[in-house]
């Protein structure tokens, strides 16, 4: 798994490639637990090349999920795939996340321009 | 019951590395798992138990027992075709219609469970289910209260009848004094089962129930209602045991291009490949798992 953070403007976008399981959940979830540590809590992850995730990925999503939103922002999601999005339907994460089809429109929907 | 298939818990995988192959319900969808069983074997990932609901009863049992592929398949072919819920429960019928006269009791299905028991004898005899090459779960629902039941031992038959007692379509089952439902009622996909037998990565095959295209029967209407109410419980069910446990649960679910329907197991080959398919997508990240050593210490704190 790769893992890159761009936190210009006032929405920090984190882009995941490969596959979050439990060898690589805990990276994920250390950076985006340093972006909210640092204040920023209007998250987008840009999972167009993000190809797998198992139930440890979920978990470190929903962290954050939690962790944003009791501060006052979110992680929202971009460019997911269909065989992720798959496995977000099922755990029921399309129904209490909000989903874009990319990474500017999942920006934009915090209120302000990619 | 020929060409028993080399065990696949004495396959390569270490033995600290708990891996749980679980087989939900789908009625012949379930054949998909002799796919992801053709894969682990070919990978050399061994099992340490089998978990299956309703219909995935048969296809766990079948693997546990130690069946090859193509003999699980012929075995299936000869047992669930459309003459087993073909034949009307006349009482049960008198009953409903005219309760008083009749008298009606929690022993109510609308077709009769002659022929699929018959069957089940034939495939299965007295087998037990503490007795096969890898520890074997069958889950069903208690009639009584609803709660999640798991048959580890005891006899095979009695256990997969009550896994498969389809609400309204076969009487509940009693084993030991207790009435028992279609497993899918409680859980569609018993992850939880393998969590609690302390399994570390689970492979969860899952299947969704079709909606119908058109509603023109009162069995339609049915089947429409089973099919949301089983689909939110698979998801919900599921989203509780992913988040809530340390467990790595991988779901495999075959993506059917082709409608299958309740008896076709005329597509059973097409199912299988189907189900090869979605395991061989999965095994990469199975092989690092497993390749990394000990997943739930791995996934701890995640």
């Amino acid at each position: 798994m790769d893992i890159s953070v761009n936190p210009g403007g006032s929405v920090t976008v984190v882009t995941i490639n490969g596959s979050v399981d439990g060898l690589t959940a805990d990276q994920l979830l250390a950076t985006l637990d340093a972006q909210v540590d640092a204040g920023r809590t209007h998250l987008v992850a840009d999972l167009s090349g993000l190809e797998y995730t198992s139930s440890a990925g979920l978990r470190a999503v929903l962290g954050t999920v939690k962790r944003t939103r009791s501060k006052g922002g979110d992680l929202r999601l971009a460019a997911v795939q269909p065989q992720v999005f798959k496995v977000l339907d099922l755990a029921g994460f399309t129904g209490i996340m909000k989903l874009y089809d990319d990474v500017p429109s999942a920006v934009a929907s915090f209120g302000v321009q990619a | 019951m020929d060409g028993p298939r080399e065990p696949a818990s004495a396959a390569s995988a270490a033995p600290d590395r708990r891996v749980a192959v679980v087989i939900g319900s789908g009625s012949v969808k379930c054949a998909a798992a002799l796919g992801l069983m053709n894969v682990l074997e070919r990978e050399g990932i061994g099992v340490s138990m089998v978990i299956g609901c309703s219909a995935g009863c048969l296809f766990a049992t079948m693997i546990a027992a130690g069946h090859s592929t193509e003999d699980a398949a012929a075995l299936t072919r000869r047992l669930w075709t459309r003459e087993i819920a073909s034949q009307g429960n006349t009482r049960s019928l008198a009953r409903v219609l005219l309760p008083k006269v009749f008298g009606f009791d929690s022993q109510f299905g609308l077709r009769s469970d002659t022929l699929i028991l018959a069957r089940l004898r034939e495939a299965f005899g007295e087998s037990h289910i503490e007795d096969m090459g890898i520890p074997l779960y069958l889950t069903a629902t208690d009639f009584g209260d609803g709660s999640q039941a798991v048959f580890s031992s005891g006899r095979v038959v009695d256990a997969i009848r009550a896994s498969i007692a389809v609400p309204f379509l076969f009487s509940p089952w009693r084993v030991g004094g207790r009435l028992y439902l279609d497993g899918y009622m409680a859980d569609p996909l018993p992850v939880g089962v393998a969590i609690k037998e302390g399994a570390e990565v689970i492979v969860a095959m899952g299947f969704e129930s079709p909606y119908q295209d058109n509603v023109t029967s009162g069995a339609r209407f049915a089947f429409q209602v089973s099919s949301i109410l089983s689909n939110n419980l698979l998801k919900s069910q599921f989203a509780f045991h992913a988040l809530a446990h340390h467990a790595e649960v991988i779901p495999i679910i075959p993506e059917f291009r082709q409608r299958i329907h309740l008896f076709d197991t005329g597509k059973i080959p097409y199912i299988i490949e189907e189900g090869e398919r979605a395991a061989e997508a999965q095994m990469p990240y199975l092989r690092r798992l497993l390749d990394a050593g000990s997943p739930t210490r791995a996934a701890a704190g995640s």
